[in-house]
């Protein structure tokens, strides 16, 4: 069964965002800061490692597939070699542990619930309430608390590699977080600018998944970057198809043909951007997939897709030991035969304990959701006062005059 | 509405009741039938109203820079004008270092060597080759000591008589710092480790910190043992030339590319590992984490004796290269790690082998939790060491260089990441016993050897090479390892130049030092760029504070790099880049965050806008009427002078 959900943010949210937006695209617009002297140093440097930055910016049950999305393309830069601690995965929903979710702690992408995503050792860094702009830009730019540990921090260097994935709703020239903010493309290219500044990339690739995502590209000025959108301006995305038995749309159909491309690769093949590109058709994604090259130099057809969306090493040989210090001969002792194996035992066993436990977050989720239901209350009366202050407005207008 | 005159009396309305303005009139010619209301009036407008109104308007104005004042961001003042000039000044001109060299001639007669051999022609010949070189090889590279040396030649012919060049008080040195005449002159040239000795009391001893280091060449003519001219360079700074029937024009090349190739530019290839990967964190500091990786615990299990390690050798390092970097150092033993590539055995060398095409697929992030260290902060490096313990099913695994010859180390580095050894147990019989395998410490002397080739990776990340010799253009050079250093920290704990050469070390300041002062002027620039292109973020003090401190350590390491003091200079120019960094890094600057002139406009309209526009509005149209009944007036008043 195939359904065509649209990831465009809806008309009203834009209408009422819009004023806003008006006023305050003018501050980032002068947040840009110029970087021309950063350009020569890229082309010298050696590209030494990976990082991914994995975003979904969706809440709630019915953007389930925008969950299952961000961990295909976990799932797949983790099997590319990508290392846990070099990517930050932003989830801003749990839809494992949904009480919603027929299948509790399994996200699947696909009708025939052969592979389970959320299977071992993921490692959400942000999720929930934690997505949000001012979030998600600090881990691009870099700025954040001395308290905010390792592993949600974007550590990367001037011979790094970065893979960028957002996935939500958007719309023209804007990503929504959460249901409550905008990422305009302003902020997207001011941050990228920063980082370009600071030599936090020597390459970046950026993907994104919603509707209209082309548009988002439009403010980026920063060389070295990459950027491949699901859909041109006034294009919705859509998603691939409805599971029925968890009876939402599970995936999106430009990460679901993106997928199908990387999982016939191994870590070892070196498959080109450019073969990558050619693979989406635009009658299957019902969109045409945007490249923007321009500001990317060297020939797509050249680059492996490994150079972002896995993790190849460069290593030197080491030549030669260094002999400069004294040997001391002491007489060769073997084997220690230690005691300890026991309490190894026990340690694992209250491992295993740990893992029957139940589901920690389903608690959490329907005490959020309960919580919501008053959030909304308040909204609407936030409306009703709204409505209540223009006849009081008229009536003062009408006195004074 | 009713209007005020000024005078209480004479209450008029507007609608016409002129019966009451009585008083006035009696005192015209005018009657009072003549006075058109609508057009004219009797008395003066009174001014009470027109005072209330403005004056309410004149308390709004009043208020509005108390408001303006309330509502402004606080930025703290930035040297602006000083971080772009350090900028630009770091950007235009690269730092360079002065560097002494000195070249003694050892046992050179007249008589011998066929010719009098004059300081001063020597010098300038040594000179044009030394230019020579270092214009073909370092392209301005940072932190070298570009066209900034001075050179010093000594011509001792044995019999207590010296010839000099006489450049030696030029160059900032004190004179006892130089070759004092004589010095050398009986030099056991059989053993180097004690030649190298004998030089450093004669040489090092009184300018190890003055006025930058000064490298000695002594060329030592005469009882040479071997046929060849013999090079050697020592491990402080120094080395030198021995053979027979020297001919000193000949050493002239040898001698140049010594004090280029190896003082000047620490014995490393160019383009090894690229001047930019300094494997510094942006805070000055570095973990190094090592760790032990058993493939199969199932087949055996290692432990190591860290903390022993640690003591005895890796400590020194840390001494050594303190004022590049602050390290600190974390160890972990991990089980159930196997590699990600593959292996396949080979009956002719008798073990697996990997080859150096699968290296980059060796390090299996998904299996080797690695990055366990809680300690090091945002912006520290981690320097990864691993020792891979195969299985038993892939032991003994050996490494394959693309020549087909088996590697001596086993071992090889990732820039910017660590490095990576495989060590081979020493037989390699599973073990088969019931239950588990026992717990086996690695032996002392395995460890040692690990140690080695970690060192040697750890260099090789700095960018220093390990060989015993350096084959440069003109000749071999074998550099002496400073093991006899190394047992001296160990008794008397002193850190002079022990575990890495002296020369290396400088090399090392140098390049540091170039590398964080340029780090940190481009930071200072580009956050002066970001401060004044928003007019309307906020800054904290502390980040007024922190850039003020960079600039006062970057200018420190400026002034003690120009005097030749490599460490120090080092030391500040970290400080001077990592208060850079977290003053652009600081959490305050989010373009999200911080609001422009229209959100404020935004924010604080809705609270005066409404009443402010009622206010101007009822002073304008009070200040209307006012003009109106003054008009009034004065037509009255032009009426009655003509009517008089």
């Amino acid at each position: 069964m195939r359904s065509k959900l649209p990831d465009a943010a809806s008309s009203r949210k834009m209408a009422a965002s819009s004023a806003v937006v008006a006023i305050l695209a003018s501050i980032w617009l002068c947040s840009s800061i110029a970087a021309d002297a950063s350009g020569s140093s890229s082309e010298t440097t050696m590209h030494t490692n990976n990082w991914a930055v994995l975003v979904c910016t969706s809440r709630f049950w019915f953007n389930y597939r925008h969950m299952a999305n961000t961990l295909s393309l976990y799932r797949t830069v983790k099997r590319l070699g990508i290392p846990d601690e070099r990517i930050i995965l932003m989830l801003a929903d749990d839809m494992a542990c949904n009480s919603r979710n027929k299948y509790p702690a399994q996200v699947f992408n696909n009708e025939n619930h052969w592979l389970n995503l959320y299977g071992d050792n993921v490692e959400v860094d942000y999720r929930g309430y934690e997505v949000t702009v001012e979030n998600f830009l600090r881990v691009l730019t870099g700025r954040h608390e001395s308290a905010v540990p390792r592993s949600k921090r974007l550590l990367s260097d001037e011979g790094s590699h970065i893979l960028l994935y957002m996935t939500g709703h958007g719309g023209d020239e804007f990503l929504k977080f959460q249901d409550s903010e905008e990422l305009q493309s302003h902020d997207l290219a001011d941050a990228v600018k920063q980082m370009k500044e600071k030599h936090r990339f020597k390459e970046l690739l950026i993907m994104v998944d919603t509707c209209q995502a082309a548009t988002l590209f439009n403010q980026l000025h920063s060389p070295g970057v990459l950027a491949i959108a699901s859909s041109m301006k006034g294009e919705n995305s859509y998603s691939h198809h409805l599971d029925s038995d968890v009876g939402v749309s599970v995936v999106d159909r430009f990460t679901f043909y993106t997928l199908a491309f990387f999982e016939r690769l191994n870590m070892y093949d070196n498959a080109s951007l450019s073969r990558l590109f050619n693979s989406y058709d635009p009658n299957l994604l019902m969109s045409n997939a945007y490249y923007r090259t321009d500001l990317y130099q060297p020939n797509l057809q050249e680059v492996p897709v490994t150079n972002f969306f896995g993790s190849v090493m460069e290593t030197v040989h080491t030549d030669s030991a260094y002999r400069a210090f004294p040997q001391k001969n002491t007489p060769r002792e073997t084997r220690i035969r230690t005691g300890n194996t026991a309490e190894d035992d026990s340690r694992r066993s209250i491992l295993t304990d740990m893992t029957k436990a139940e589901c920690p977050f389903t608690r959490i989720v329907s005490s959020l959701e309960s919580k919501m239901e008053t959030v909304g209350n308040l909204d609407s009366l936030v409306n009703y006062g709204l409505v209540m202050i223009l006849p009081v407005l008229v009536v003062s207008v009408w006195l004074s005059t | 509405m009713a209007e005020i005159a000024e005078s209480p009396s004479t209450t008029e309305h507007p609608l016409g009741t002129v019966g009451a303005s009585r008083s006035k009139a009696s005192s015209s010619a005018l009657r009072e039938s003549d006075v058109d209301p609508k057009t004219m009036r009797t008395t003066t407008p009174g001014l009470k109203r027109l005072f209330l109104t403005f004056s309410v308007l004149l308390s709004f104005l009043l208020g509005f820079p108390f408001l303006w004042k309330t509502v402004e961001i606080y930025r703290s003042p930035l040297p602006f004008g000083d971080m772009d000039a350090l900028s630009k000044q770091i950007e235009s001109s690269p730092l360079q270092f002065p560097c002494h060299f000195q070249s003694v001639f050892l046992n050179f007669d007249s008589r011998s060597s066929g010719g009098i051999l004059d300081p001063r022609e020597l010098r300038s010949s040594i000179l044009s080759e030394m230019t020579k070189l270092t214009s073909q090889t370092l392209e301005r590279q940072c932190g070298s000591c570009g066209e900034n040396f001075t050179l010093s030649v000594v011509v001792d012919s044995g019999d207590r008589a010296c010839r000099q060049s006489d450049e030696r008080h030029g160059n900032g040195l004190t004179p006892n710092c130089s070759y004092k005449c004589g010095a050398l002159g009986a030099l056991n040239l059989g053993d180097g480790e004690a030649v190298d000795e004998a030089l450093r009391s004669a040489l090092d001893e009184s300018c190890s910190d003055y006025g930058g280091k000064l490298y000695t060449v002594v060329v030592v003519n005469g009882d040479g043992a071997g046929e060849g001219p013999k090079a050697l360079v020592g491990k402080h700074r120094h080395g030198w030339i021995s053979g027979r029937e020297l001919d000193a024009e000949a050493m002239i090349g040898r001698m140049a590319e010594m004090f280029v190739k190896i003082f000047m530019n620490g014995g490393r290839e160019d383009g090894a590992i690229h001047g930019e990967f300094m494997p510094v964190g942006a805070d000055g500091r570095v973990v190094l984490s090592f760790s032990l990786l058993n493939a199969n615990p199932d087949d055996w299990f290692y432990d190591w004796d860290f903390q022993k390690l640690d003591d005895t050798l890796l400590n020194p390092v840390i001494e050594a290269l303190k004022p590049i970097a602050n390290i600190s150092v974390e160890s972990q033993v991990l089980y159930h790690t196997p590699k990600s590539s593959f292996s396949y055995w080979d009956e002719s060398l008798g073990s697996y082998i990997f080859s150096t095409k699968d290296l980059p697929f060796f390090v299996n992030s998904n299996e080797w939790h690695l990055d366990t260290s809680v300690a090091a902060g945002g912006r520290t490096k981690i320097l990864q060491f691993v020792v891979y313990v195969p299985s038993a099913n892939e032991c003994p695994l050996s490494l394959q260089l693309p020549s087909g010859e088996i590697s001596k180390t086993n071992g090889f580095i990732s820039p910017m990441w660590g490095g990576v050894m495989v060590w081979n147990p020493q037989s390699c019989i599973k073990y088969s016993g019931s239950g588990p395998p026992a717990r086996l410490l690695m032996h002392p002397d395995d460890l040692h050897r690990i140690f080695e080739v970690l060192m040697g990776q750890l260099r090789q990340l700095f960018g220093l090479k390990s060989d015993s010799i350096y084959v440069g253009a003109a000749g071999a050079y074998k550099l002496l390892p400073s093991e006899k250093g190394f047992t001296e920290w160990q008794e008397h704990k002193v850190t002079y130049c022990l575990l890495l050469f002296c020369r290396e070390l400088d090399v090392l300041s140098r390049q540091h030092t170039c590398f964080n002062l340029h780090s940190s002027g481009t930071t200072l620039g580009s956050l002066s760029r970001l401060v004044q292109s928003l007019p309307r973020m906020i800054i904290k003090d502390e980040i007024g504070k922190q850039v003020k401190f960079s600039l006062e350590a970057a200018q420190l390491a400026q002034t003690n790099a120009s005097v030749g003091l490599y460490e120090a200079s080092a030391a500040s120019s970290r400080q001077a880049r990592s208060l850079a960094e977290d003053a652009f890094f600081h959490p305050s600057i989010m373009s999200v965050s911080y609001f422009s002139f229209e959100h404020c406009f935004a924010v604080y309209s809705p609270f005066f806008l409404p009443v402010s526009l009622h206010v101007l509005l009822a002073a304008l149209r009070e200040w209307r009427r006012y003009k109106q009944e003054k008009a009034k007036y004065v037509r009255w008043k032009v009426k009655q002078v003509k009517a008089a």
